[in-house]
């Protein structure tokens, strides 16, 4: 039996933290930190913004856990906490989105042909509609498991293949009329 | 459109551009920047049972030498200074259930059987999360001191917890899952003991794995692995004694026990200025020494020190004690340990008690 599957559950932690134990709201901390984050990045494209956004995150839901009714829904619970951030977040600031520079540009700054892969890349997943970019991000932020994706995003594994199909088709649409085909990255 | 369907390419480019290695979750960071949301928390603890009105007790710092400090106290009791005391802390209700569960959460003092045979006592303030899923056999520990007692010939068992998991195969063991704060440094202290009373155990986190004996007992904190100073390879035998009898003399309330792990016939002869003061020898300091000559000019005898010693001592009752850990100085001959004085559910110290290696012997010269 390994010891994922017998990790204490999301709804143990949550009721023994509504009971005052601040140890099992930092098993849920150490759980949901990283994803909060690229979920935050998400909406931010920002990754110091992001660490920020999650930090508010977890004190809001500090400060409210008790009114989480549902606590196997804590993990939805906290993305749902994290839009709202990050919403009243690009109130006050401009969304930050990495890019979009045209290639022309960074041949001229002399940029590494692999800076302008990544900023084609991220340019691209900036163009995704919220839902999709979401995905794509936690996806590959930090190589968040499909089921830990489903939790935070509130989905069903069948809606997160979906999407996360959908999407990279999306991107390498673009990409390819950016002048970035498979090619590029097969070096 | 290039390879859509082949989307390995796709996969590693996205992973280039998206992919951080630098965002790591630091609870204690956290926990220091937002102490309000801390607070909102855990003001909702369960208060522990109110200890009776009585003279607070108070650990010695340094060695014996703190005979003022102890007369002082006796003094304050008998004049019945009522700053010493202790008004009970209400009890807080439990809060309601709020939602619907699918498991059973179990609040202590009560005891409670398995279908497998096998039982947990929980103690006041504890509390478990029974599992839902069939053919598992095990639960989860929220909160308190537990006494678990396992069936036999039926596989394996396994308790999980913020810190870490303890599996067993037919066994008793005791688990204490500690979250409060140091009276003595209003620091936040967060642990899980876990002690073997038969059988054996195994407990495991993400930083690693200790196996446990009958009376051998493992110390899990959230950022180390499991820490049993009695398995400690770097520690001497005769130091591990030394500390193991510290912590009897606690868990037993034996001062006289306690006093044994002191050089008495050291501190004798220091208090009579027959040897010099060495901080590595006494762990008070210069001034404690001195005040140690004038307390015992009068004492005509190392009994009679003892004797005196003794009355000093404010060890009255048992008091629990984790060893979370235990630093060895690079000669060998010196150690100092970071201990939890548990005296009830929520009345926690710290400690940091020091041995020396002087005399042909391992001597506790602080505590």
């Amino acid at each position: 039996m390994g010891i994922e599957s017998l990790e204490q559950s999301d709804a143990g932690l949550v009721e023994a933290a509504q009971h005052g134990r601040l140890e099992s709201f930092g098993a849920l901390y150490e759980r949901y930190h990283n994803p909060i984050v690229a979920l935050a990045y998400a909406q931010l494209g920002d990754k110091h913004l992001a660490e920020d956004a999650a930090q508010e995150v977890f004190a809001i839901a500090c400060r409210d856990l008790r009114s989480l009714r549902d606590r196997d829904k804590f993990a939805a619970w906290l993305g749902g906490i994290c839009r709202n951030v990050c919403r009243q977040a690009l109130r006050v600031k401009t969304r930050t989105v990495p890019l979009p520079r045209e290639p022309a540009d960074d041949a001229a700054d002399g940029r590494s042909e692999r800076q302008e892969q990544s900023d084609a890349i991220r340019r691209a997943v900036w163009r995704l509609p919220d839902g999709e970019r979401e995905l794509i991000v936690m996806r590959y932020f930090d190589g968040f498991s499909q089921a830990k994706i489903s939790q935070v995003l509130d989905l069903t594994p069948a809606a997160v293949n979906g999407r996360l199909t959908r999407a990279k088709r999306r991107i390498a649409a673009w990409l390819k009329q950016d002048g970035f085909g498979s090619e590029s990255w097969d070096a | 459109m290039g390879r859509v369907n082949d989307d390995q390419w796709l996969d590693k480019a996205l992973d280039k551009a998206i992919h951080s290695n630098d965002t790591r979750p630091d609870f204690q960071k956290w926990v220091a920047t937002h102490p309000q949301a801390v607070q909102s928390l855990t003001s909702r603890a369960p208060q522990a049972t109110p200890r009776p009105l009585g003279t607070r007790r108070i650990l010695m710092n340094g060695t014996f030498i703190k005979l003022a400090a102890a007369a002082l106290i006796v003094v304050a009791a008998i004049v019945g200074i009522t700053q010493l005391t202790r008004k009970p802390t209400p009890t807080n209700d439990a809060p309601p259930i709020i939602g619907p569960v699918a498991q059973e959460t179990i609040a202590g003092p009560t005891t409670h059987a398995f279908a497998d045979g096998s039982s947990v006592k929980l103690l006041e303030g504890a509390s478990i999360r029974t599992s839902a899923t069939p053919g598992k056999r095990g639960f989860e520990h929220l909160a308190g001191r537990i006494e678990v007692t396992v069936a036999k010939g039926k596989g394996e068992f396994i308790v999980t917890s913020p810190y870490g998991q303890v599996k067993a195969l037919g066994t008793q063991f005791t688990m204490d899952l500690v979250d409060g704060v140091a009276e003595n440094t209003s620091q936040p202290v967060r642990l899980l003991n876990v002690e073997v009373t038969e059988g054996a155990v195994e407990v495991r986190n993400a930083k690693g794995v200790q196996t446990l004996k009958p009376a051998q007992n493992a110390v899990v904190a959230m950022d180390a692995a499991p820490y049993d100073f009695d398995q400690d390879p770097d520690l001497p035998e005769a130091l591990r004694q030394r500390i193991a009898a510290m912590i009897k003399a606690f868990e037993t309330g034996d001062r006289a026990a306690w006093a044994a792990n002191f050089n008495m016939d050291y501190i004798y002869r220091l208090g009579k200025g027959e040897v010099p003061y060495d901080p590595n020898l006494f762990g008070g300091s210069a001034e404690d020494a001195e005040r140690i000559k004038q307390m015992i000019a009068q004492v005509k005898s190392l009994d009679e020190m003892k004797q005196l010693f003794l009355t000093t001592i404010n060890i009255s009752e048992p008091v629990q004690v984790y060893v979370r850990s235990v630093e060895l100085s690079q000669d060998g001959q010196h150690a100092r340990a970071e201990c939890v004085q548990r005296r009830s559910a929520s009345h926690l110290v710290t400690t940091t008690p020091q041995w020396h290696h002087f005399d042909n012997a391992w001597w506790q010269i602080d505590d």
